[in-house]
């Protein structure tokens, strides 16, 4: 009976933990990025468990033509056309799997409006290998941002 | 003790729910103050984001390869090459065992199909790394002309019309950035070109292309640079120096595409997924006669060059699968005969280092053209 119950007390300790571990370091991705190209940088932020990015500053901020802060106009759904790139979540639903990965999200190309499968891979606490891919992962491309520090609020 | 151990797991049970509870509600309550829409919900202060640096000491950015509304990088490609009916003006050949007369043959049509791969291999921001392939092949198919055919047939005739010409070959790129604006962009390849089957050819008949180019991108929306090639493309092997400018306009409505001589289209962008294309390129190799017996004995080399004027449509039929239509002229530039000097090639220079004859100058009439391919795009 004493065998059991401690048996049971290190299954429920070792789930706990490995919860509450998965979270911690899963939270890592958390934090401001910027893309190799260097023409926006995307803050990710964690709603309920997983992992999303919203574009945060943009290179370029004003359309040429417009003079307008740059819009979504290249989204294939026009009823999203008019939403300002700013604040625009271009990564979304990453969960983290382990190991330094984050899977199961999607990426988003406002260039040309197309949203790619994607995984994220953290190689040290400054660096993501982001792999946009279409339908396998050997069929894509991968970015490497690298972390920003944003001073906190006087 | 029945009683303490009962009542220990009913707390562990409840502690767990609770956990597993407090755990979902959480999750529940970010997710609904914080839809996961395109748009963040809250409003936030954008300007802490504009004077901040690399967390890592040392951090460099570097140039992107590309610029803003550049045609789509093609990933996996394969197509089909129509060439419609024209006129193949072959010379007379003369060796020690082998003769023919001159003669005009008619060519209903000449075509094949196309298969181009290229896949990034190493995608860093400090270095870009593409490994490709591709196989085209152009089969002629004669008109029936009869009793007009000349009475001793032209070998390297019957040895275009029966075999057909082939392309099996492998290419790299590689982009290295030096920094934000300057970067060397490296091609290469290696290509098998002949009239051989299945069986191929020995891997001596291997020919080398490779292009260096050192180039600016000045802003996001151009990107020039300079460069030296070894080129086939004029139909026999040339050094000659190239020109890199690509440019899109404010409004992403025009754009050049421009790597010259080998290509130079104008590009009008009607939305992202719908591209036209006006301009030219220029197709060229060397193919080995090699199936015959007799003519391999020779050391002979078709030298084909021409120039595509075309008009190129590309769209996106389902997100990332594009179709590709082009149409145009096919001009001859050249289809000589040459015979290899102990093996090696001549390096004419355009007449400039050897004037040395061909074995054959022959003439091909010029056709309409078209192509037509379905593609998978790079993200």
């Amino acid at each position: 009976m004493k065998n059991s119950l401690l048996t049971f007390l290190l299954v429920a300790f070792t789930t706990l933990t490995s919860f509450v571990y998965q979270d911690t370091e899963g939270d890592r991705l958390i934090g401001v990025w910027e893309p190799s190209n260097g023409r926006a940088r995307v803050k990710v932020e964690k709603i309920g468990s997983k992992y999303y990015g919203k574009i945060v500053w943009l290179k370029e901020p004003t359309d040429p033509v417009t003079k307008q802060a740059k819009i979504d106009k290249n989204n294939p759904d026009p009823a999203l056309q008019n939403i300002p790139l700013k604040g625009y979540r271009n990564l979304k639903d990453f969960v983290y799997s382990g190991k330094n990965e984050w899977n199961e999200g999607t990426i988003y190309d406002p260039l040309n409006g197309s949203t790619y499968s994607c995984t994220i891979k953290m190689k040290d606490k400054n660096t993501l290998e982001i792999r946009g891919y279409i339908g396998v992962s050997a069929l894509g491309r991968t970015d490497i941002w690298k972390r920003l520090e944003v001073k906190p609020k006087s | 003790m029945l009683f303490i151990f009962k009542g220990t797991q009913k707390c562990l049970l409840l502690l767990l729910l609770l956990f597993g509870g407090l755990k979902n509600t959480q999750a529940q309550t970010d997710t609904a103050t914080k839809t996961a829409t395109p748009q963040s919900a809250e409003e936030e202060d954008f300007s802490q984001y504009d004077n901040i640096g690399f967390s890592e000491a040392g951090a460099k950015r570097f140039c992107s390869p590309k610029i803003e509304g550049l045609s789509p990088q093609k990933l996996i490609g394969l197509g089909f090459d129509f060439q419609a009916s024209h006129n193949m003006d072959l010379d007379s050949f003369n060796s020690n065992l082998l003769s023919g007369n001159a003669h005009t043959y008619a060519i209903n049509n000449a075509s094949g199909i196309r298969f181009n791969c290229n896949i990034p291999v190493i995608s860093k921001t400090n270095i870009v790394w593409q490994l490709g392939a591709n196989y085209w092949e152009t089969k002629y198919n004669r008109a029936d002309e009869g009793p007009s055919l000349p009475f001793f047939p032209n070998p390297v005739a019957n040895a275009l019309i029966n075999n057909g010409l082939r392309t099996l070959g492998l290419n790299t790129t590689i982009f290295k950035p030096l920094n934000e604006t300057n970067f060397i962009l490296f091609q290469g390849s290696t290509d098998l070109n002949g009239d051989y089957d299945w069986n191929l050819m020995p891997m001596k008949y291997l020919k080398y292309s490779a292009a260096v180019i050192y180039g600016k991108r000045p802003s996001e929306r151009k990107q020039w640079g300079l460069g030296l090639s070894r080129t086939y493309r004029v139909g026999e092997l040339n050094y000659i120096p190239i020109l890199m400018f690509n440019y899109t306009d404010a409004k992403n409505k025009w754009g050049t595409e421009i790597l010259f001589p080998a290509r130079a289209h104008v590009r009008r962008t009607i939305n992202p997924r719908n591209m036209l294309f006006a301009g030219y390129e220029l197709e060229g190799q060397s193919y080995r006669l090699y199936r015959d017996n007799y003519l391999r004995n020779e050391d002979l080399e078709i030298r084909r060059g021409e120039i595509r004027l075309r008009l190129v449509y590309e769209c996106s039929i389902k997100e990332f699968l594009w179709l590709s239509i082009q149409a145009g002229y096919r001009i001859n530039y050249r289809y000589n005969v040459d015979r290899l000097e102990n093996g090696n090639e001549i390096l004419r220079a355009f007449g400039i280092l050897s004037k040395e004859a061909y074995v054959m100058n022959n003439k091909l009439s010029n056709p309409l053209y078209f192509n037509i391919s379905l593609n998978l795009v790079s993200p």
